[in-house]
């Protein structure tokens, strides 16, 4: 079976107990966590603001902060001075997802630590990349 | 193999002792909170009068019922005594239940062994064996628990995954416990969640677990898809995994942006109008998209209502379903090996 044969030549552990037992302590954490946050509730509940109004705008509406950098995104009208307007933005969104998605379709070479840096570092460009327009839309 | 399990148990059971511990304290505390603030059980405030009850029902024809006999119309009261607090009468069944039923067993167990001469097998191996006649689960059971796991599997980036997991458990746990008390209504939904913060017991803290830890199974969600991206266990034979993977981070983001409109509050409401009409900017489908998602052309009480039923129906099923197949097909083809 193919279960077993990446893992034959190395050094293993068995599931139960230890490998459970990790995951049960990583359990524990989290739920120790989460009593915190529980316990810190009590003194800073989330609260609401004023009730849901349609004829009142606030001043600054905006996303939750994981949609936050497409809407900054959105903002953007002109990039090296061509116009671009927000259905184009959301066009190359979706075709950029959709790539992603279907990333392990596009390149049948076995993997490399060349590739695997390649990744890294694209990954850690856009991790900036998406944390700066999540900060400018936070602070503006 | 079952020292760790016993050590489990006795865990567990000190939890168990501790919680409900600080449950019987915080109770009374409670209760005798809520009595010094006014809030007295009914029955003492407003005694029902029976005989007025019976003349006014009655009043007319003079029926031939009987008289109402004297009952108790606070079953509670009776049980719980004097302290007037519901919590109370509920520890003492579980602590004088969980006492007679440990009675109980010690007494079966006692006959059980002077009867049949022989040494007395644990409950959980009974019930294990009992199962195993008439399913043979323990076979699969044996196999799936005895898998070898590689040593570099327990580096932490591999919990990522897992800990995602336990995420969505603790928020179907707390968002259960939410829906007891939310009303998806533009009229009640605002004061509903109020009624959570201020008056449940323990609602601030559940609603503040749920709502962290929504923001954090997104954090912990695409920090275990960029560690599936950057070490390359996407690559062939694992397409399918990181394609359900992918639905699945979707169909969290989905879940973030329907519980958003929930609290009915301003905030709420303005930004799912945001996240809507970057929906309704995609070229040709947005329109119908954005109708799809508010019902119209603005967001109204039944926006409210469609993304209650996604987000407490659709979406749990659809990510339980696509969670199940991930989590067989990494389990067929084992963890990839770092280069």
């Amino acid at each position: 079976m193919t279960e077993t044969e990446n893992v034959k030549d190395t050094k293993t552990i068995p599931f139960y107990p230890d490998h459970l037992n990790t995951e049960i302590r990583v359990a524990w954490i989290l739920i120790g966590l989460a009593l915190i946050v529980g316990i810190l509730a009590s003194f800073f509940p989330i609260g609401l603001e004023d009730p849901a109004d349609p004829m009142v705008t606030p001043p600054h509406t905006k996303p939750e902060w994981y949609f936050l950098f497409l809407y900054e995104i959105l903002k953007i009208n002109s990039v090296f001075g061509v116009t671009i307007l927000p259905p184009v933005w959301v066009s190359i969104i979706m075709v950029g997802l959709v790539l992603f998605i279907l990333v392990p379709f596009l390149s049948k070479k076995t993997d490399s630590k060349k590739g695997m840096i390649v990744r890294a570092s694209g990954s850690a460009l856009f991790l900036i990349f998406v944390v700066y327009f999540t900060l400018k839309g936070w602070f503006s | 193999m079952d020292q760790t399990f016993s050590k489990f148990i006795k865990i567990m059971l000190a939890m168990v002792i501790v919680v409900g511990f600080g449950i019987t304290i915080s109770s009374n505390v409670h209760g005798k909170q809520m009595a010094a603030a006014g809030y007295n059980r009914p029955s003492e405030e407003a005694t029902v009068d029976w005989q007025l009850t019976e003349a006014a029902i009655i009043r007319d024809e003079k029926s031939k019922l009987p008289p109402i006999p004297e009952q108790d119309e606070c079953l509670h009261c009776h049980i719980g005594g004097s302290v007037e607090n519901l919590w109370v009468p509920l520890t003492r069944w579980v602590t004088f239940g969980a006492v007679g039923i440990v009675f109980a067993f010690g007494l079966t167990r006692s006959a059980w062994v002077w009867k049949n001469r022989k040494p007395w097998e644990p409950l959980s191996t009974r019930v294990g064996n009992w199962i195993d006649e008439r399913y043979h689960h323990k076979e699969a059971l044996e196999k799936a628990l005895n898998k070898p796991v590689p040593d570099w599997a327990t580096r932490w980036w591999y919990c990522l995954g897992g800990i995602t997991a336990f995420l969505f458990i603790l928020q179907a746990v707390t968002g259960i416990m939410l829906a007891f008390y939310y009303q998806p209504t533009p009229e009640a939904a605002y004061t509903s969640i109020q009624y959570i913060e201020n008056e449940v017991f323990f609602g601030a803290s559940i609603r503040a677990i749920h709502h962290w830890s929504a923001n954090g199974m997104i954090v912990v969600c695409v920090a275990h898809m960029l560690r599936v991206f950057i070490m390359g266990a996407f690559k062939p034979p694992r397409e399918l995994n990181w394609v359900s993977g992918m639905i699945l981070l979707i169909t969290t983001l989905a879940f973030g942006f329907t519980g958003y409109l929930l609290p009915w509050d301003q905030r709420a409401y303005w930004a799912s109008t945001v996240g809507t009409s970057i929906a309704g900017a995609i070229p040709d489908i947005g329109e119908l998209i954005l109708i799809f998602l508010r019902v119209g052309w603005d967001i109204t009480g039944a926006t409210l209502s469609r993304f209650y039923a996604l987000h407490v129906i659709v979406l749990p099923i659809l990510l339980l379903g696509v969670m199940g197949m991930h989590f067989i097909m990494i389990r067929r083809q084992g963890l990839k090996e770092p280069l």
